[in-house]
């Protein structure tokens, strides 16, 4: 598990900042303030424990260990860390939740079910 | 691989349908279709129909009861239903109600 | 093996047997019971378990699942709730929503669902999808079934209504302790009076709130059936 502490070059928004709006990068980002709108990274993204995201993110991965409200896409993986809160839908191929998350909202993986046991479903 | 045991606060409302042994020591209503050994303990409840190659009762069966190879009714089980085995042995104590049919 | 791997709420009880679904069985029906449940066969239906269901690497599962603890290594198609906990292991597939106050998902896991965390230590969001209520601050007091039932039936009708299906399926024992949850609130003095109703109306009057605890835990349970009196309480 990766702590919260970002690699010494990772962007941060620092714990009184508060962005409204579209925020979009190809870096790695730590958010320890606020963000509210929208969120597009090409990047690593962290919520710190202090962290709060009201916002649609569109990240590479995700590491959430403070609050997310809005859905959460990843092309690669979406961690959601003991403490976090994260309410909203997430899609991404790997979804790890730890055991003292907060979750509600709907997951979406690739599931490759057993032949046979796919069809008949309606989802 | 561990056998297939249903213990003894298990209910399963329904079929039971395989090719592995199976213990019962909890209850089983519906139907078991199995090509090996049912092995009914003290505590097991069928209120089942039952098809298997054997099936050994020490427990309670309410069903009819086809064996393709052999029927053992140990003392103190409880049958009703009927039989149809090659082999049957009832032993004493053991108490029975139903037709017994050893053509096969 | 799924088997050997205790779960890390660390609450697998002793009983007085495991229950195995081997690898060559197939249950087509219902499966109720308070002892863990292991299914490394195949299971469509529906499971209803006052403990823990493990479903090995092996086990497929195609059922509605309503149980303590479930832990999945192998297949589900269904849904899952859990009074306590939901666990999917490295390689496990699950197809369908979940219910329960804590859910792990492990890396290498693969599900499609929606999730209802139906209590928690913490805060709740605040922009809640669900609604839950939280009418108490009392959130240390959830550990028994009570609260957790009463909390899990108000956060999604569709689990409640599965839940009081499954209640009137249950033992005596089980339906007294869910029964106060479709009016109950997590206020103790409000349940200790809806219990006691419920009670009645089960006929059961063994379980009291001081004893109640302790009933769950050692449950005087033989290894006799009496086939008879489960099947008038069931019906």
């Amino acid at each position: 598990m990766a702590s919260t502490a970002p690699r010494p070059e990772a962007c941060t928004l620092g714990q009184q900042i508060t962005v409204r709006g579209t925020l979009t990068g190809e870096e790695d980002l730590l958010v320890e303030g606020r963000v509210e709108g929208s969120v597009s990274l090409a990047g690593h993204l962290i919520v710190a424990e202090s962290g709060v995201l009201e916002a649609d993110l569109d990240v590479q991965s995700i590491e959430v260990h403070g609050e997310v409200r809005g859905d959460i896409v990843a092309s690669q993986s979406i961690t959601i860390d003991k403490g976090a809160h994260v309410a909203g839908n997430v899609r991404a191929p790997r979804v790890i939740i730890h055991d003292g998350a907060q979750f509600q909202g709907a997951v979406e993986m690739d599931v490759d079910l057993p032949e046979g046991l796919a069809r008949g479903l309606t989802r | 691989m561990a056998n297939t045991v249903i213990g003894s606060t298990i209910v399963i409302d329904g079929e039971i349908t395989g090719d592995e042994d199976l213990v019962v020591q909890g209850t089983v209503k519906g139907r078991v279709g199995l090509r090996e050994n049912i092995m009914v303990e003290e505590s097991g409840v069928l209120e089942a129909n039952v098809e298997t190659a054997t099936i050994t009762i020490h427990g309670t069966v309410t069903g009819d009861i086809q064996a393709a190879e052999r029927a053992e009714l140990k003392s103190n089980c409880r049958v009703v239903g009927d039989i149809r085995a090659p082999r049957i042995l009832i032993a004493d104590g053991a108490s029975f109600k139903g037709n017994v049919d050893m053509d096969g | 093996m799924a088997s050997s791997r205790q779960h890390s709420s660390g609450t697998v009880p002793a009983t007085d047997g495991l229950t195995v679904i081997g690898q060559g069985i197939h249950v087509h029906g219902r499966i109720h019971g308070e002892e863990d449940l292991r299914i490394e066969g195949r299971v469509e239906g529906g499971i209803s378990l006052t403990e823990t269901v493990y479903i090995a690497e092996s086990g497929v599962v195609v059922a509605t699942i309503d149980a303590r603890d479930v832990v999945v290594s192998g297949v589900v198609v269904g849904n899952v709730s859990a009074t306590n906990s939901v666990s999917l292991e490295p390689g496990a597939k699950l197809v369908g929503d979940i219910s329960a106050p804590r859910l792990i998902i492990a890396d290498g896991a693969a599900f499609r669902g929606n999730v209802a965390m139906t209590e928690g230590g913490s805060a709740p969001p605040k922009r809640a999808r669900t609604t839950t209520s939280r009418s108490s601050s009392s959130s240390t007091s959830t550990k028994t079934k009570t609260t957790k039932a009463s909390r899990s039936s108000s956060s999604s009708s569709s689990t409640s209504q599965s839940r009081a299906s499954t209640a009137k399926r249950s033992t005596p024992r089980v339906a007294a302790i869910r029964a106060p949850k479709s009016t109950a609130r997590p206020d103790d003095e409000v349940t200790v009076i809806v219990k006691h109703a419920a009670l009645s109306e089960e006929e059961e009057p063994k379980a009291s709130k001081s004893t109640k605890k302790k009933a769950k835990k050692s449950p005087p349970r033989g290894r006799v059936p009496k086939p008879g009196k489960r099947r008038v309480n069931r019906r």
